[in-house]
């Protein structure tokens, strides 16, 4: 638990949680709205059933755009701002299907018909079928997951079980995904012969897995890494190859990524994992002297990969050199906080 | 991310979008047809 410290609430935040807010409540409202006005209810069993479609085509919606924020922000960084508050995006999108699964209780129960509810769970058979399989555990699984990952998603809880393992098991988000599919195909596909529904799963599908497979081709030639020369440090390129402000990410083959980072005419190496939720720091930026982390602003300083005070997270550092005109890099890691970086004449 | 957690996005995610694609396909295939309407009865006819 030490070193944790709350990240406290700011202007950003309020007003991301604000759309997130008024997009769920107009969502709800215009669907209901609509297919009430299509189909008018004539009961209270079918406005539950409305709600239920309503909020379980919400979750569904919010699901695919959590899963579609992390490689649309690798492959364009204007997508970064969604990412910045992603996790509250996840915990609303868990309300939504917590209160959609507890409509479905709701439908049986004002029909006194909870028993076949429970008949459907225990069904033992029918969980040997594929047509027919008790589709609701299917739902019930994945809210389990939602509420584990909603739950733990507080950074106390990364604290406490490190990035590595906080983030392997919000992984699980994935299988969730696959699961939620397979919930509704096997479920309101099945009952309503609409195309809506396939559609939209098949939409999201599409998107999700295309985003994923094209942002994981995409940093699969810096991962191959760049050989070292004979003295086992990497090439890098002139100085002004650096962005200035900006980093340039390379790898030793087998190695973890390297962010060389330029300020004017000093260049410093660091991880390229930070050490908030091994986010890639060399996709940032440096602002007001200090190297910022992309995904939650976490700020290092060039110069020893710390955080600046009160702040006390270290990232490794490597030793940089300027030979022939051409920036190398080390990819043997010092120990974290290790002043290393130099400063580089610049040819106009 | 490190290289191991990237790693294991590069093998699941193909793996986890044809089992997906897959399941979903079948519900679609299997899906038994729609139930013929109800014939009018006599009162209707009328």
């Amino acid at each position: 638990m030490s070193g944790y410290v709350a990240v406290g609430w700011n202007r950003t935040k309020y007003i991301y949680d604000g759309i997130l807010i008024a997009g769920v409540v107009t969502y709800i409202a215009a669907f209901m709205g609509i297919e009430a006005w299509l189909h008018p209810p004539k009961a209270q069993p079918e406005w539950i059933d409305l709600r239920i479609k309503a909020l379980g085509t919400c979750a569904f919606l919010m699901l695919t755009i959590i899963l579609s924020i992390g490689p649309l922000a690798r492959l364009d960084p204007r997508f970064l701002p969604l990412l910045y508050n992603r996790r509250h995006f996840g915990v609303l999108m868990f309300l939504v299907a917590a209160v959609h699964a507890w409509s479905m209780v709701e439908w049986f129960w004002v029909q006194d018909a909870l028993p076949s509810l429970v008949d459907e769970f225990t069904a033992w058979p029918n969980y040997l079928k594929f047509i027919g399989f008790p589709f609701k555990a299917l739902g019930l699984v994945a809210l389990f997951i939602f509420f584990l990952m909603a739950s733990t998603s507080h950074d106390y809880w990364l604290a406490v079980l490190k990035p590595p393992v906080w983030k392997a098991l919000h992984m699980a988000v994935y299988a969730a995904y696959g699961i939620v599919v397979i919930h509704v195909s096997l479920g309101a596909v099945q009952r309503d012969r609409g195309l809506f529904l396939p559609i939209l799963l098949g939409t999201s599908l599409a998107i999700v897995a295309i985003l994923h497979l094209i942002a994981g081709a995409r940093g699969r030639p810096i991962d191959r890494g760049i050989a070292a020369n004979s003295d086992g440090w990497i090439p890098i390129g002139p100085p002004r190859s650096i962005p200035d402000k900006g980093a340039k990410i390379v790898a030793a083959p087998g190695g973890e990524r390297i962010a060389v980072f330029r300020d004017g005419n000093e260049i410093g190496a660091i991880t390229n994992v930070c050490a908030h939720q091994n986010g890639p720091v060399g996709e940032g930026k440096i602002i007001d002297g200090l190297i910022t982390c992309p995904w939650h602003g976490y700020q290092y300083q060039l110069k020893n990969g710390c955080a600046p005070p009160p702040f006390t997270e270290k990232l490794p550092t490597y030793r940089v050199r300027l030979k022939g005109g051409i920036v190398e890099v080390d990819p043997r890691a010092l120990p974290a906080g290790t002043p290393a970086s130099v400063k580089v004449p610049l040819k106009a | 991310m490190r290289r191991p957690h990237r790693k294991a996005h590069r093998m699941i995610w193909p793996v986890l979008a044809l089992a997906v694609l897959f399941g979903f396909a079948m519900t679609l295939v299997l899906r038994p047809p729609a139930e013929p309407a109800p014939p009018p009865t006599q009162e209707q006819r009328r």
